[in-house]
């Protein structure tokens, strides 16, 4: 059964675009602009739902309410306070952000090297990033220290983004000749460039103090916990200008579908656009690990689940993938938050758990294809 | 017109086009024929600004490197030989992928003109099938209705603009073979220019207007299909034997595309 199929099934897309009276004939854009309004809902709902509940019984709508009315703060209202706009409030934000950052940076990996199968994680981009973030946390202390101080919040994520540029370009670079990139070159050398960065992050933790190893851990189990302001502060920017810059490369996305030297011939800046894409992904997914660690399989599931409904076209597959993401992700947060309270089980667990089915699920269907 | 001149291409270090010189004018089919391997394909990638290349390349005029993708893509459009496309797209998400460049971008020309490149192609009626679900043929005019699209209109701003096809019916079933190599000729007659890379003799002598023959990266023979095409050029570019116009002995059947009635 191929992924056409899947299209037919009355459990995915028809019933959905037989409701929306899609015309004319093989148009789905329909179908993507009510999919677009359904997630922009979802969205909504679920970060209200994320910054509502959690292990505590603080109440967001009576911290709201104290807010807008002044009502006098009281020990308990100053500690629900606390728990909803400087606990729950950047964690639902950063959650959705990363959420969305990783679902269109996978969107864009597909798209880019023309394989449902690419994502930041599975050729090495994390890891990169990972491994930027875990220098910085080993090797940091001996920098100068006024450099650190001036970069502040900032150092991990710029590690993280540097690690995650390197990576993207030597993995393109490797995968790449004669302007066509090959998908099995990419995708053997995306193991071996996570193979190479988990040594070196190894050699790391045999060199890192307690301390260290106890930060370096975060990033191998991947979790929401523990945001501040100050991360939100760090990390934000970098995945919305992400987020607002890639959208823009969708007609150039759909254009290199059909190969490289097509897309040159529509009138694609095809270097810029690889090049663009590149950066922006890197810088996504350098951001998103840097404050959370590893998350795995959003990437992949939810563009491919997209598609499915939608279809491959770009203007509305990415953000779509951004909405679907972090609604996904909030939704994973908040499993790992409730289900051992007042424990936590961390996030990569929850999304590892069910998107490594889905993955397995993926490449069952596309047994009868020869190419990868 | 597009003209080439001592266009010379040379790809991992091997020169695999030497100092060839081709003119397309517009109104004309050209076809470039010749052997596997004798730089066709590389000709028209170059002419296309698709590959690095020394020699001049003008397309009305302009200098084509100096021009940007974008412009050069509203004046000419490429069939490339084989697409494989990785995502489910249907045929008319494929075809309006064509659409996305140029004057005729704007939504309420997008339908129509998918519709009638469709048709164009003979896949009326196809618009919300898979590609992927199509035959070899079905596919190669889904994309030529794409490339159609992409330069829907024969003259643009007073200059005409250029089909460059690789094969455009090597796939295809006799009858869609004529109906192409038809498309291609109302495309001229519209003020526009074809060049094709052609591997049917017969169908070239039908319906080109001016032939070139490569052999071994370089131009053989130039011309009118009925000059060019004579049993010493033949064997001098094919490596075998063969008579223009000669007939099979008795109870050989051979059919020409000549004689179809569409």
């Amino acid at each position: 059964m191929s992924l056409n199929d899947a299209l037919r099934t009355p459990a995915h897309g028809s019933r959905l675009m037989r409701s929306a009276k899609i015309r004319p004939e093989g148009d789905r854009s329909a179908v993507a602009r009510l999919t677009l309004v359904i997630l922009v809902g979802l969205s909504l709902i679920a970060l209200a739902l994320s910054i509502a509940t959690g292990a505590s019984d603080a109440s967001a709508l009576r911290v709201i309410g104290a807010l807008l009315g002044g009502t006098e703060d009281t020990v308990l209202s100053m500690r629900d306070r606390i728990i909803v706009l400087d606990i729950r409030m950047p964690r639902a934000l950063l959650g959705f952000l990363i959420g969305a950052a990783l679902a269109m940076s996978g969107a864009v990996m597909q798209g880019l090297f023309r394989n449902p199968l690419a994502d930041p994680g599975l050729v090495g981009i994390s890891s990169g990033s990972a491994l930027g973030a875990v220098l910085m946390i080993v090797l940091g202390a001996s920098m100068p220290a006024g450099l650190m101080a001036s970069l502040g919040a900032f150092t991990l994520p710029a590690a993280a983004f540097v690690g995650g540029l390197l990576t993207t370009l030597l993995l393109y670079r490797i995968a790449t000749r004669g302007g066509q990139t090959s998908v099995a070159t990419m995708l053997l050398a995306g193991i071996a460039i996570s193979a190479l960065t988990g040594a070196v992050t190894g050699i790391l933790i045999y060199m890192a103090d307690d301390k260290q190893l106890r930060d370096i851990t975060f990033w191998g189990l991947g979790s929401l916990s523990g945001m501040t302001w100050t991360k939100v502060a760090a990390a934000a920017p970098i995945i919305l200008l992400a987020l607002v810059v890639v959208p823009f490369l969708s007609r150039g996305l759909n254009a290199i579908t059909l190969g490289e030297a097509a897309a040159f011939h529509m009138g694609v800046k095809v270097q810029r656009l690889k090049y663009t894409a590149i950066v922006a992904v890197a810088g996504a997914v350098g951001a998103s690990v840097a404050v959370s660690g590893g998350i795995g399989f959003v990437g992949i599931v939810v563009p491919h689940l997209l598609r499915l409904v939608i279809g491959p076209d770009h203007r509305y597959l990415l953000p779509a993938s951004a909405l679907l993401g972090g609604v996904l992700l909030l939704g994973a947060d908040m499993l790992a938050r409730t289900i051992v309270a007042p424990a936590e089980v961390p996030i990569g667990i929850i999304t590892a758990l069910a998107g490594a089915p889905f993955f397995l699920w993926v490449l069952l269907r596309h047994r009868g294809r020869d190419s990868w | 017109m597009i003209d080439a001149r001592n266009l010379t291409v040379s790809l991992s270090g091997k020169t695999i086009v030497h100092s060839v010189s081709l003119a397309a004018k517009a109104g004309e089919i050209t076809a470039i024929v010749g052997p596997n391997g004798s730089g066709k394909t590389t000709t028209m990638k170059a002419i296309a600004g698709e590959l690095p290349s020394k020699g001049e390349i003008t397309l009305n005029g302009h200098d084509i490197r100096a021009l940007e993708p974008w412009q050069l893509a509203v004046k000419r459009a490429v069939l490339p030989q084989a697409a494989t496309i990785a995502f489910p797209f249907t045929v008319r998400e494929i075809v309006r992928l064509g659409l996305t460049v140029g004057p005729n971008r704007h939504a309420e020309r997008v339908d129509a003109i998918t519709a009638e490149a469709l048709a164009a192609v003979d896949l009326g009626g196809f618009a919300g099938r898979f590609y992927q679900e199509l035959s070899g043929g079905e596919q190669q005019r889904v994309q030529l209705a794409r490339v159609l699209s992409q330069i829907w209109e024969p003259v643009l701003d007073g200059e005409p603009c250029f089909l460059m096809l690789d094969e455009p019916v090597s796939a295809l079933d006799i009858r869609h073979q004529l109906t192409i190599m038809q498309l291609a000729r109302r495309y001229c007659e519209g003020g526009g220019g074809v060049i094709a890379v052609m591997h049917d003799l017969n169908l070239t002598a039908m319906f080109a207007d001016h032939m070139v023959m490569m052999k071994n990266g370089t131009v053989a023979h130039a011309g009118r299909p009925a000059a060019v095409m004579t049993d010493d050029a033949m064997e001098a570019v094919f490596g075998c034997r063969m008579r223009i116009n000669g007939v099979p002995g008795p109870g050989v059947p051979f059919v020409l595309p000549h004689t179809a009635s569409y």
